[in-house]
């Protein structure tokens, strides 16, 4: 199990995880740029996600951190005039290089969305679609696949006896936890969240954070995020940006309470953003 | 914190199942394989499309520049063999057209500023709404039929006026389908800033309205020319055809289409050559509105 | 402010009054000129039916199925004519609308942002040429393509396989259903990929992303989350085709072959209710039983057509029209 440490640090009302080691990175970004067509949107970027452990990204609307998360899944390698330059290592690897197979590379790294995204088919498809996509499993093998995503998600005890109806009518929170079990259920290594409880009420935002919190016992996450008591609540280290740079990373603890940079501090403490 | 979520992982390991690398690597191999087979066809579709569509202007150019000299423009239909032109053809429909678009457009105006500014999801509006929407795809030849009944029967003869109302029908519903498209992109707060001013509704509509939708509007109008200038069928049962000078709208009235229709399936050699010329002339009219009509409504955004 | 504001005092009568007339006016033309547009249509329907009334009369409901178009014997049926439009409509479709799909998924997926708009409206501008024009590049250009090349090579290839070999079967002279079809099949296409395009473009970028983020490959996203997303919307535009593929006249006039039989082979010959009533019309008198049955034909065209543009209608407006 995990080595964390659950301590916590208070300030000013917040409560952040107490400092703890990070583990070896599981992606190691180095001077990593990137363009929207001839505007430079991140600007030499080095960051390391460690392994099994949470990652969170703040900064003011436009920033670049949800722009770097896309980077890390090559989602925008769907919009022409998108190009990143620099190093992106996981598994002695670079991604952004254009001779990877984007589709096992979205296998190995998942994303969530801001939205729930629930495809157009039954709760049990939408999960099931995403495994056959990668993986040749017997009907039994796929229902244990469904239930196990489904549980890890939190979702199973609330689904489990109309998995056939379709996911549509689910409420958004549900619909979230599905579109998570759909993604841990293809078995990426990495997972991504872009602001994924900006749609959600607070009850189901909660659930989702707890699940941020289960999950990384097995799985390297990433997560953009608005607010900055879920940066707190949920990640072990938080990097902070602004303007397309990466101006600070450091344990939770230490960013909200004792940032190195004047702008990280005029920021978490709420002066501008 | 982890309360809620430790419960239900009793019997899972927390570490899932493993995924096989090599049979995700051949799955994938073989999806990418169906997806660039897909992405190929998809080419190859566009391809076929744009193919037919310059096999078409060719032929038109190729068959069609050979004939064409001044007489077309100066000289009426002729028998056979007797260097006739297209004048009275070429005028016929710019009378019949331009006729056709007065008479529906105002019609049509109105409609579709009814259904966007007045209807506002009453059933008449939704009725009047559907039922020009079909209008606008139903088959020209049953409005020449209409027509037919309508005004040629009973006055026992075929008439230029016919031919234009006839186009009217078809000019109507696409006029109401772009005015109404296009009011409704007229943001609420232009209106509300002019009711705040106290002017009457129908002066915030023709005043403000109107002259925000112009180019969207007069674009809907162009098509419309555009599409009945190239109709055949619902002119072969109204104004059907005259192969001599008559500008008269109580008396068969020459088209270019008809004139096309009745010279291309003729037997002789000039005849066809004239058919050629008339459906390059009308072709590149056509075109040339369509493209106008679309560069109009882009610079005007 | 608030003196600024009331400072130009006014007749509270004369300012009232003068609009309340002019609304009244504008919103009553505005009503009556819709109101036309549903008499409009009421009156076609009428005025056909009313026109047809002699010949449903004459032949009754077996006017539906005779097959006899015999001016001499003044003897007439509607059932080839019905036979010939459904099937060089249905055939158009099934060749225009994998050709549409494909053209759609070029246009909103695969092609680069510079080739988008050009190639969006060369596809759009096929809709735009009149229909005589595809009549006579169809009868000057397709027809000897298809009796040299085409027609010759697939009644060798089937020929001694069961069905295929009656279906194509027959002299190759390059006119016929399965030419109609072609050339009808052409026409609608832009009409289909236009609206596959458009509703193609309404599926939230988001729902895209999150299949490629799952590890989809373009043509996955498609199958499994674009189409099942937009599924009404593209059988709207398919009927929307159809629709059109109906009531097209002068195209299929010049190269369906004109004869009144029921072709048991695609090359055959044949005609559609639009055809017969341009050709035959010209020499009908009026009020002959030839011209009701005519209007008859007109009058079922008319059904037909309002039943398919209905239910196009019906499928298309809530996705595309807020």
């Amino acid at each position: 199990m995990s080595v964390t440490t659950e301590q916590t640090a208070s300030f000013g009302g917040v409560q952040a995880r107490a400092a703890t080691a990070m583990n070896a990175p599981r992606i190691a970004i180095r001077n990593l740029d990137f363009y929207y067509g001839s505007n430079r949107a991140l600007k030499s970027i080095n960051l390391d996600f460690p392994d099994r452990q949470v990652t969170g990204m703040i900064g003011p609307s436009g920033c670049g951190k949800s722009t770097l998360l896309r980077v890390l899944n090559r989602m925008y390698d769907l919009y022409p005039g998108q190009r990143a330059t620099g190093e992106v290592m996981m598994d002695g690897t670079n991604l952004i290089d254009p001779g990877i197979d984007l589709n096992m590379l979205r296998a190995r790294i998942g994303m969530v969305f801001q939205k729930p995204t629930p495809f157009p088919m039954t709760i049990y498809e939408n999960i099931a679609f995403g495994v056959k996509l990668h993986e040749k499993l017997s009907r039994s093998a796929m229902d244990e696949r469904v239930e196990w995503s489904l549980t890890r998600a939190a979702l199973w005890g609330e689904v489990k006896d109309r998995l056939h109806s379709s996911a549509m009518g689910l409420s958004g929170g549900q619909q979230q936890r599905l579109c998570i079990a759909r993604t841990i259920a293809v078995r990426p290594e990495v997972i991504l969240f872009d602001e994924p409880t900006s749609a959600l009420d607070p009850i189901s935002t909660l659930k989702i954070e707890e699940l941020i919190d289960e999950l990384k016992h097995e799985f390297t996450i990433a997560i953009v995020t608005h607010n900055m008591q879920q940066a707190a609540r949920c990640a072990d280290q938080v990097a902070f940006f602004y303007l397309g740079e990466m101006v600070e990373v450091a344990p939770a603890a230490q960013i909200f309470t004792a940032p190195r940079e004047k702008r990280t501090q005029e920021y978490v403490t709420g002066r501008f953003g | 914190m982890s309360a809620t979520t430790a419960s239900p992982l009793a019997g899972h390991g927390l570490h899932g199942p493993a995924k096989d690398a090599r049979v995700a690597r051949q799955l994938s191999v073989r999806r990418a394989r169906r997806d660039r087979v897909v992405r190929i066809l998809c080419v190859v579709a566009t391809v076929i499309g744009l193919i037919f569509l310059a096999s078409i202007l060719a032929t038109l150019l190729w068959r069609g520049l050979g004939g064409l000299s001044l007489t077309v423009f100066t000289t009426s239909t002729l028998p056979p063999g007797s260097n006739g032109g297209l004048l009275n053809a070429i005028i016929g429909s710019l009378i019949q057209t331009l006729l056709g678009a007065v008479i529906g457009t105002p019609i049509g105006l109105l409609v579709g500023t009814y259904l966007a500014e007045y209807s506002r999801g009453s059933a008449l509006g939704n009725a009047i709404r559907f039922v020009s929407d079909v209008l606008l795809s139903a088959p020209s030849i049953l409005i020449g039929l209409f027509i037919y009944q309508l005004m040629v029967a009973p006055f026992g003869g075929f008439s230029g006026i016919a031919g234009c109302v006839a186009l009217a029908v078809i000019v109507i519903p696409i006029v109401v389908r772009t005015t109404e498209d296009m009011l409704r992109l007229i943001p609420v707060s232009l209106r509300e800033a002019a009711v705040a001013l106290g002017t009457p509704q129908w002066k915030v509509i023709v005043m403000i309205c109107y002259r925000a939708a112009k180019d969207g509007i007069v674009t809907g109008i162009l098509l419309a020319v555009a599409r009945v200038a190239g109709e055949t069928a619902p002119l072969l049962f109204t104004s059907l055809g005259n192969l001599n000078w008559s500008l008269s709208l109580t008396k068969p009235m020459a088209s270019l289409p008809v004139t096309i229709y009745q010279y291309a399936g003729s037997a002789f050699e000039d005849w066809v050559q004239l058919a050629w010329v008339g459906a390059l002339l009308i072709t590149v009219g056509v075109l040339a509105i369509n493209i106008i009509a679309r560069v109009a409504l882009r610079g005007g955004k | 402010m608030q003196q600024a504001v009331a400072a130009p005092a006014r007749s509270a009568a004369r300012t009232r009054r003068t609009p309340h007339l002019g609304d009244a006016l504008f919103a009553g033309a505005a009503r009556f000129a819709g109101v036309f547009v549903l008499v409009l249509l009421g009156a076609i329907i009428v005025v056909l039916a009313l026109g047809g009334l002699q010949a449903f009369h004459a032949f009754g409901p077996f006017f539906l199925i005779s097959a006899d178009w015999d001016p001499v014997q003044n003897v007439y049926g509607a059932a080839v004519p019905i036979f010939g439009t459904l099937v060089t409509s249905i055939l158009a479709l099934i060749m225009a609308v994998p050709l549409s799909f494909g053209i759609a998924v070029y246009l909103t997926e695969l092609a680069p942002a510079w080739v988008r708009r050009p190639v969006g409206t060369a596809i759009e501008l096929l809709a735009a040429i009149p229909s005589i024009i595809y009549g006579m590049w169809g009868f000057f250009v397709i027809v000897p393509i298809m009796a040299q090349w085409i027609q010759p090579h697939v009644i060798d290839t089937f020929d001694g396989i069961p069905v295929l070999e009656d279906l194509f079967a027959g002299p190759p002279f390059g006119t016929g259903i399965f030419t109609a079809a072609l050339i009808l099949a052409i026409m609608i296409v832009p009409f289909i990929a236009a609206t596959m395009r458009d509703v193609f473009e309404t599926v939230p970028a988001v729902y895209k992303e999150s299949a490629y983020g799952i590890g989809c490959t373009m043509w996955e996203v498609m199958r499994s989350i674009v189409v099942p997303y937009t599924r009404t919307s593209v059988v709207g535009g398919i009927m929307l085709g159809l629709g059109r593929a109906l009531g097209e006249t002068m195209a299929v006039t010049f190269v369906i072959g004109n004869t009144n039989r029921i072709a048991t082979s695609l090359f055959g010959p044949g005609n559609t209710i639009a055809s017969i009533v341009a050709l035959e019309f010209p020499e009908s008198q009026a009020g002959s039983l030839k011209l009701s049955s005519l209007l008859a034909l007109g009058f079922i065209l008319f059904v037909i057509s309002f039943i398919v543009l209905a239910i196009s209608r019906l499928l298309l407006r809530p996705r595309l029209k807020t």
